[in-house]
Formats: C-alpha cells, structure tokens, sequence
C-alpha cells in the first residue's frame, strides 16, 4: 500500500475536486434508490387503492409520491452526469501531474540510472502506469467508498419500516461488500503480477524487434522472433483469460445474492404483512428497495482488481523513481571567476558492476583556449572522460575541477553553460532539423541556425531538399546519413556557442576531403574556443595544438602523433 | 484487391477473425435473458400472490425455489456467455499483433522507419488491446440490444397495450439521439488517440534522449514541455468525455422519461380499478432491464471509439508497402554463392531517386569497398543488396559455382551496419540471435575472427555478461566487434559491412581489416568505408556519386 502514498501529494491540491466527487456518486446512488424504493409503494399503493372502493381512491394522493418520483429521476440523471465530470476531470488532473512527476525524477537519473531499463519497458511504466494510478480515485476509491456509505444509508432507511429484512440486508450487504472483493482479490492478484511483468517484457521485446528489423531480417532470425513474440503473447492471453472468468464469476455470485436476499426480504416482508405490522403496499416497495441497494455493489470485483494493477504501477513507478542518483546532486551553485581551466589530478574510475578500471591514478591539464586531441584504443575511457566530467557518474580518487572549482559542487545543467559537447552515442529527436537546433538552444534565431550548419558544412545538404530548416529527420535522425548526423550534433554544438567544445569522433563517416574542410571551418568560426577533440582519426590532428594518448588508464603526452 | 485488404483492417473485417465465437456469445446471452425474464415474471407473481391474493407463504415455496433455480441459470449461462465474448476478443487482438509483426518484418528496415518506433509499438501494444474489449463487450452487447428489449416486448406485448405502445415507441429513439452524439465524439476521439500516440513516442523518444538533453542543460526545459504536452492530452481526453458523458445522460434522460410515463399510466389505471397490480409490477420489474442493455452499450461505447480509433492506425501500419522478395529466410546450407551480379538496377526511396544503372559483378573471393561522399548513397547500396530496398528496374543475380541461379539469394547475407543495435540482454544472448543453438566454442570461434574474443574475455562475467540497453555498458568499437562475430556465426556467403572500422583505434582497426580481409577467401565482401587501409585492401572498388555507381578494378586508381 505505501507506494500509493507517492500519489497523496500530488492529489492534496485536488481535495476539493475529490470530495465533490465523492459527494456526488453518493447523492447519486441514493436518488436511485429512492426512485425504485417509492415507485414500488407507488403503485402497490395505488393498486390497493383502486381495488378497495371508490372512497379509498379519492382519498389516495397520488400527486405527492409522483412528484417525488420525478424529483429522484431528475435527481439521479443530474448528479450522475456532474460525478461523471467531476471525478474524471479529478482523475486526469492527478495524471497529468504523475507523468511530469515521473519524467522529472527520471532525468536526473540518465545515463547511469537507465541502463538497467528497457526503453519499451519505460514507455509502458510511464503511459501506462501513470494513467493506471489516475485511475485509482475513480475506479477504486469512489466504489468503494459509495459502497459503505450508500449501504448503511439504505440499510437505515429499510430499518424504519422492517428491522428484520433491515437486518438481512446489511448482514448480505456486509458479507458480499467484504467476502467478494477479498476473494477476487486473493484469486487475482498473482495473476496482475504475472500480466504486468509479462505485458512490460512484451512491449519492450516489440520496441527492441521494432529498432532491429533489419538486423533480425538479416541474420535469419525474423521468423524465430516472431514466434517467440507469438509465444509470449498467448501466456499473456492465458492470464487475461483467466482474470475475465474471475471478474464475471464474482458478479454471478453477486447477482445470485441480490436474490437470495430480495427473497428472504420478501419471505419477511409478507409475514410482517400477515401479522399485520405492514401494509400491503410496503411489501412491493421493500423487495425493490432491496434489489437496488445491492447495485451499489456491481462495481466492487472490478475494483477489486483494479486495485491489485494499481499498487503494482505505484511500485514499479516508485522504483523507477525513487533510486537515488547515482552522483548526488551539489547544494549550492558555483560562482565562477577564474579562466575555464579543467584539471584532472590522480583520478580513478570504473563503471558501476564492472571490474576493469577505465582510469588509473590519471592526470591531465587543459587550460582555456588550447585545442587538445585524445587519442587511444576504442574502449580506453575517452568518452569516459565526458561523463566524468558531467558527473554521469562518480569518480572514486582523486580530484577534477574546472574553472578552479571541484567539479562536485557542478551539476550537469551548470556546466552546460560552459561546455558543449557532441557526443558520440548522441541522440537526434523525431522533429524537424530546426526543432533538433532549438532543442540545444532554445534562443536560437534563423541566421544563428544558418550559420551553424554553415560551419558543419550542412547548408548545402538541406539547400537540395525542400524544406530546408523544417526538413523532418525521421525517428533518431534515420532520414539522415551517419555523416550528415554527426555533423548534425556538431551543429547544434556550435549553436550553444560556448567557450568550451567537446566533440567526440567529430569526422568518424567522413571522406578525407570533407573531413578537412569540416575541421578548417570549425577552426576558422571559432579560432577563440577551448577544443578537446576525441579521436583516432590521423587526420584531425593537424589541427590540434597537442594529443594526449590514453594508455593503461592514465594520459599521457602522444607527441610522435603531433607536427 | 486493395480496397478488400483495407476493408480486413476494418471493425467488421477483424471480427471475421472470431466468428464463432462471437455468435456463441451472442447465442449464449440471448438464452441467459430468456430465463431472467423468467425469473422476473415468476417473482411479480408471487409477490402479487403473497400480497393481494393473500396466499400463505407455505403455498409459495415452489416458487421462491424457482426464482432461485433460474436465477442460477441464467447467471450460469450469462458466464459461458461472457467467456465467449472474452475469448473473442482475446483471438482477436492475439492475431492481429501477430499479423502486424510478420507484416513489419515483410516492409523491413526502411519502411518501418517512416513511421516513429515509438508510434508503431504504441499501436501493436495498446492499440491492438484497445480491440479487445470491443469485441469482448460492445459487439455481445450489441447483439443483446435487439435480443433483451425484443423479448421484453413480447412479454409486455402480452400484459398491457399502453405500456407496449410507450416502450416500443421512445426504444428506438434512443439509438437515434446516442449516434447523433456519438459522431462528434468520435471525431474528437479520434484527434485524442494521435494526440496519446505522439504523447507515448514523444516520451520514449526523450528518455533516449536525456542525456543528450542533460548535456544541452536543457533538462528543466524538457520538463516543461512534458507539462504542456501532460495539459493538452488531459484537455483533449476531457473534451472527448464530455461529450460520451452526454451521450450516457441523455440516454438516461429518454431512460427515465419512458419509465415515469409506464408508471404514471399504470398508476391512473391502477387507482381506477382498470389494471391488476401483478402486471404493473411486472412491468415496472422489466422497464429498467428494456433500457439496461441500452446502458451497458452507451458504457461500452467508449470501446468502440477507442477500438475505431486504433482500427485506423493498424490499418495506417497494415498500408505500408511489403518488400518485393521475402528477404528472411534459413540459409539452405547445400548451395553457395559465388558470383553476384547487379545489372543495371535502379531503387529509389518513396519518390526519392537514389541509384541508378548500377552494373556491377562481385566473385567469391574478393573484398570489395564502396567508397563516396557521406551521403552520396554508399548505405543505399548496400540495402539494395541486402534486399531492405525494392529493385525497381534491372536485376540482382546470384549464381552458384555450377552457374546455376540461387534463389533468395539474401539468406546468404549477412550485415553488420554502421551503428549495430545491442539486444537487452547478455554478450552470448546478442550473439545467438543469429544461430540460438551456437555452443560455446563456436561462440569464442566466431568472437575470435572478429577480434572480440580479447575485450570480451576481460568482461566481468565473459559471454555472459549483460550488455545494458542497447549495449550501452559497451563502448562503439566493442559493439561494432561484437556485431561483426554475430554476422559471422552465419557463415554468411556474401557479408556487407556499413564502416566497419569507424569507431575503431587503429589497432583493432587493424585487425578488423585483417579478419575481413580472412573472411574475404571464401566469401564475397562488401565494405562502404572511408578507411583508407580498408581501400587499399579492397580487390575491387565502387565509387558512388550523383546517384551513379562507378566500378574501378585497381585499387590503385582511386588511391593514386
């Protein structure tokens, strides 16, 4: 139950939405009560009326309960049409706010916090579970609620004409309120855990085919997947099954006790009416008051066992949020005064759950205006170095700072104001090439955009096509060469137009000549910028002021490498 | 023959799938209903016995039994009924999902990415479930429309003119008023369902990538476009049920006015002594149940909405052109190729042109590179060959070594692109994908040629260590290693490599060319690369440009 506790914060500003809500499903189930409650007496009454002579006819008011009639009709439709509104408006509010709520906590986390995730998997969590949780106040609260005040309610108002059948109905009420719900819930939570986890692995299998399809096609493999993904399927739909011959079992067994008790209310009600302790017309108007009480039960093995999905999604949301950041966040932000210096001094690291250290007592020294390459083996740590410098992850000796502060008391966001980076594993938005630039730099303008993919040597690429800056790029930039990509993020690098510049394998898919004039046209816009170029292209290093070589997890000078 | 295949995708089409058991499920209802009327009419009369004829309650044992015995049926039979429907559904949307994969993987790689990754799983997970509870509920229930209300009817038919005149008259209304609201709704709907499509894409898409995002400092900014894309989908999900929550009061409106009307008629009749009470009460009993299937369909209405809505987009995926030739297939082990020849084939992408008049002629035995400006359509070529893109004039022939024709000759391939995906799973698990029944030694074999087998040995747990999502506790090299090991596992007679040696230091670098250059003695392989070495290496070279493909036999030519 606790990780539904996650969801009351964010539902507290809505009280009062949640307790009109609440209000109102109950004033509504009451109406309807009434209604058949009185229509029973109604005519039970008139009929009894008419049969016993013409004096008992003309003193029989008819006007009074026919007008309470309407009343309780109008009063149901109303008020189920304003609950209706109110608790889904409720229930959507508190949805839209889980979802920035997940994606928030989410952030922080990325890298190092997602990779034990599957992308599929966290689409399903978020969509899905999120709407899941909305979902609790209207499909599981409101029912269950409605039900205990509704049914003492009618439980009373049965009481001041006939304690007995008073007495069968709450103790009916109570026994199938409590015992069907519990029962569906011992039968079929299993069975949500069991579909949760399966559905979750299913839809992450499908996102995971789905980026493959050339991949699975050309190894031969595209039949096996899709029986495997087949099979997979059918154990879902064996579970789905079962659940449905539960939810449908517990209202036959409801439905058979409305029965049951309307009879015994019946049996009651006619030897109440033989002892003459009630008349006649009160017989038909109890049976039916009895039959309606029970409808506010209908909903509760639906309830039941949306109750099972949603703590699952609070846990599964919980989890994925709740893990703490693998680098902490810093309290307070650095006021930075000195010239963009980067100095590593005896640094060590390696991956979480992994025991090869990527770097080993290094130290390395960047000042402000130097344009360095880092050259070394694939697999050496060069990427590394960008992630432990945005604190992606921690670092276990040693000491980084930059700009004469400790990198510790940085965050990621911070630093970005200072450094650009165009990464190697970079990610291209499903957008246009102007959406992918203002992403990087909201502030952008048309010529600031112009001039950039000038300078990454794009503007004659998006010259041939039709749309130029709004040309769609596809899902992860696919309509894009690998080349064309690169110089993409190169691009949106260039357009954040700060001191620093990382760029990691900046002309990897270039041809030679193409990579000369990308690297002369970075050096010529930007003569001023602190470089770091990660590499082991020969080519590019010309262009640099030094190399630094990674080796056996320390840096050191590659001078051989540089004219 | 279009129209027809469109029309499958269709409501109607896909309930062809479960037809059976949809009539069972219809069938099964309509008995359950007769024995609840049965029921009802069992229990008016005996209230009226006990009551106004003041029978003793001795007398009435046989019936309360009755009423009990029938309520048991119907309840039982109205089970079976409900199952019927759930399997139904459940057929349904099982084979549907299965349908759209087998369709997805006959589009392939190129068609599928006209479409976003996220949309289309959006589609085969939730859209697809959206169809099952259609077909489980809203077709029984609107069978049971006709059924239930019909018989009531007929029963009320038998007791009272006046109040067969009101319920046969204001009944039929009530569909007429739902569709007119409904029809906007389903418009609105409609518009809401792209809206939770891009929504679903649009946050996959932003997790991958976050830390590109974290890297522009453009978090905090990311997170209020959520917001505003959380607001918008909760206003267009709050349009559209305005509009079915309408729909349900107006129907409860016609419901409740239909009753009243019974009620009141009855009530004048019953105060003149015109009526007896035993069908008043019956039919005040049965009014409520000649509306409820009413209700249960306008409950269930939303399923149809959602279930048209989804209709649309399987069919948007079912639409998307299959390749020409079946490009899957298990690799015939007895034939081999050894010669491919490619004579003046044309592709294009959609409208797009991207080669023309290739002529070429690859042996087995030769390395070959493709070389050209990033973007001049090196990548294009090798899809042509692997079969991801249509021929759209000329031919690609393969032969074996008694030249005859091979068929298919793309289950012969194999390909290892320029950015090689990573399945969640461990080093073995990705490499197997090719060959599951691969043992161990075959694995370091295939590991070894590709040069992976030394990183993969100094992993924490070897072969069995877990990749992460989309191989991101590896670096590019090592995934690019690890993919080339994979193509290889399938002794592949003809292997296309997109860069092969991008992303490599130039010692692996090295013994990449080294391998290819091993794997090249009895293999035909195609490289697009920039790497100068690679090039030098290569027995043949075909520079593309414009479009147009031209073949130098000489390294030396290009190189010089």
């Amino acid at each position: 139950m606790s990780p539904l506790r996650t969801i009351l914060p964010l539902a507290r500003p809505l009280r009062g939405r949640l307790l009109l809500g609440l209000a109102l499903a109950c004033g509504a189930a009451t109406a309807n009560f009434c209604l058949l409650f009185l229509s029973g007496w109604l005519l039970a009454g008139a009929a009894f009326a008419g049969a016993a002579g013409l004096a008992a006819q003309q003193t029989f008011n008819m006007m009074l309960p026919a007008a309470g009639v309407r009343f309780f009709a109008t009063v149901r439709i109303l008020a189920r049409y304003a609950e209706r509104l109110v608790t889904h408006d409720a229930a959507l509010r508190v949805i839209g706010q889980l979802r920035v709520w997940t994606y928030r906590h989410l952030a922080p986390q990325a890298p190092a916090g997602l990779t034990g995730h599957r992308g599929g998997d966290l689409l399903s969590r978020f969509v899905s579970d999120t709407d899941q949780m909305g979902q609790h106040y209207t499909d599981t609260v409101l029912p269950f609620v409605r039900a205990a005040v509704c049914g003492s309610l009618f439980v009373l108002i049965m009481a001041i004409f006939l304690p007995s059948a008073a007495w069968w109905l709450g103790l009916a009420l109570l026994v199938c309120g409590v015992g069907v719900p519990f029962l569906v819930g011992l039968a079929s939570d299993r069975l949500l855990a069991q579909l949760a986890a399966q559905r979750g692995t299913l839809q992450a299998d499908l996102a995971e085919t789905l980026q493959s399809v050339g991949e699975y096609l050309s190894l031969g493999a595209a039949n096996r997947q899709e029986i495997a993904i087949a099979e997979k399927q059918l154990s879902i739909a064996a579970i789905q099954r079962k659940l449905a011959a539960i939810e449908s079992a517990a209202r036959s067994i409801l439905t058979f006790c409305t029965t049951l008790t309307t009879l015994l209310v019946l049996v009651c009600a006619v030897q109440a009416f033989q002892a003459h302790h009630l008349s006649l017309p009160e017989v038909p108007m109890l049976v039916l008051g009895c039959l309606a009480a029970f409808d506010v039960l209908m909903s509760l093995p639906a309830a039941r066992q949306t109750l099972g999905r949603t703590r699952m999604a609070a846990t599964r949301l919980d989890t994925a949020c709740s893990t703490p950041a693998l680098v902490p966040a810093p309290t307070q932000t650095p006021d930075i005064q000195q010239s963009f210096d980067l100095m590593l001094h005896d640094v060590s690291f390696r991956y979480p759950n992994t025991t090869q250290p990527v770097l080993e007592h290094a130290s390395l020294t960047i000042t402000q205006g130097e344009r360095v390459a880092l050259i070394g083996p694939s697999g050496s740590g060069k990427s590394s170095l960008i992630t432990l410098l945005f604190r992606f992850y921690p670092y276990e000796t040693g000491s980084i700072s930059f700009a004469g502060t400790d990198i510790r008391s940085f965050q990621a966001e911070t630093l970005a104001q200072t450094i650009s980076v165009a990464a190697q594993g970079f990610h291209l938005f499903n957008g246009t090439v102007r959406d992918n630039l203002l992403l990087a730099n909201p502030a952008a303008t048309e010529g600031d955009m112009q001039t950039v993919l000038r300078i990454a040597l794009l503007d004659t690429v998006l010259e041939q096509t039709e749309y130029g800056l709004d040309t769609l790029i596809g899902d992860d930039g696919l309509r894009l060469s690998g080349g064309q990509a690169k110089r993409l993020t190169i691009a949106q690098a260039l357009l954040r137009n700060t001191p620093w510049l990382i760029l990691d394998e900046p002309t990897e898919g270039l041809d030679a000549a193409t990579e000369n004039a990308l690297m002369e046209s970075l050096l010529q816009a930007r003569p001023d910028a602190t470089l770091l170029c990660i590499t082991h292209r020969r080519a590019v290093l010309p262009f640099m002021d030094r190399a630094i070589e990674i080796k056996n997890g320390t840096f050191c000078p590659a001078e051989e490498a540089c004219p | 023959m279009h129209t027809q295949q469109h029309a499958d995708w269709q409501t109607t089409g896909l309930a062809r799938r479960a037809r059976s058991w949809l009539a069972a499920a219809v069938i099964l209802g309509g008995a359950a209903s007769v024995l609840f009327v049965l029921q009802l009419i069992i229990l008016a009369q005996t209230v009226d016995n006990l009551t106004f004829k003041g029978h003793t309650l001795a007398s009435a044992h046989m019936a309360l039994i009755e009423i009990a015995l029938l309520c048991a049926g119907s309840l039982l039979v109205q089970w079976l009924a409900d199952m019927a429907g759930a399997e139904a559904g459940l057929r349904i949307s099982t084979s549907v999902q299965r349908d759209l994969l087998h369709h997805l993987f006959r589009v392939g790689p190129i068609g599928c990415a006209t479409l976003p990754a996220g949309q289309i799983v959006t589609t085969l997970t939730e859209g697809v479930a959206a169809l099952e509870p259609y077909f489980a509920q809203y077709i029984p229930r609107a069978a049971m429309m006709v059924i239930l209300p019909g018989l009531i009817l007929a029963v009320v038919f038998h007791l009272d003119g006046w109040s067969f005149a009101i319920l046969a008259c204001t009944g039929p209304l009530i569909p007429v008023f739902m569709a007119l609201v409904g029809y906007s709704a389903q418009s609105i709907m409609n518009r809401q369902w792209l809206q939770l499509v891009v929504m679903g894409s649009n946050f996959l898409d932003s997790l991958r990538g976050l830390t590109t995002l974290r890297l522009f400092g453009q978090t905090q900014a990311s997170i209020d476009r959520m917001r505003t894309m959380a607001e918008a989908h909760r206003r267009a999900t709050f349009s559209v049920m305005q509009v079915a929550f309408l729909t349900s009061a107006t129907l409860e409106f016609f419901a409740s006015l239909s009753i009243a009307l019974v009620a009141v008629v009855f009530g004048a009749r019953l105060l003149h002594g015109t009526a007896d009470f035993r069908s008043a009460f019956l039919v005040l009993l049965l009014a409520p149940e000649y509306f409820m299937p009413l209700r249960a369909f306008s409950a269930s209405y939303h399923a149809r909405q959602n279930a048209t809505a989804a209709a649309t987009r399987i069919a948007e995926i079912a639409s998307l052109p299959e390749l020409n030739i079946a490009v899957d297939g298990e690799k015939p082990s007895a034939t081999h190729i050894t010669s491919l020849t490619l004579d003046t084939v044309c592709t294009s992408y959609a409208d797009e042109p991207a080669l023309q008049a290739v002529c070429a002629r690859f042996e087995r035995g030769q390395f070959i590179a493709v070389t050209g400006e990033s973007g001049a359509g090196k990548t294009t070529l090798l899809r042509l060959l692997l079969g991801f893109l249509d021929v759209q004039s000329g031919s690609i022939t393969a032969h074996d070594s008694h030249g005859r024709t091979v068929p298919s000759p793309q289950a012969h391939m194999a390909w290892v692109p320029q950015r090689p995906l990573m399945l969640f799973g461990t080093v073995a698990d990705n490499m197997r994908i090719a060959a599951p029944q691969t043992d161990r030694q075959s694995l370091r074999e295939a590991a070894q040629k590709a040069d992976a087998l030394a990183f993969i040995e100094t992993l924490p747990q070897g072969f069995n260590t877990p990749v992460g999502e989309r191989g991101s506790r590896l670096s590019g090299g090592q995934i690019k290693r690890l993919a080339l090991a994979r193509a290889l596992l399938r002794n592949p007679d003809v292997l296309c490599l997109d860069e092969p040696t991008a992303n490599l230091d130039p010692a692996s670098a090295h013994a990449v060319a080294r391998a290819l250059h091993q794997c090249a003695s009895y293999r035909i392989v195609i490289a697009a690369t920039h790497d100068d070495a690679l090039i030098r290496q290569a027995d043949q070279i075909l520079h593309v440009a414009d479009g147009k493909v031209t073949v130098c036999r000489q390294s030396k030519d290009v190189a010089a």
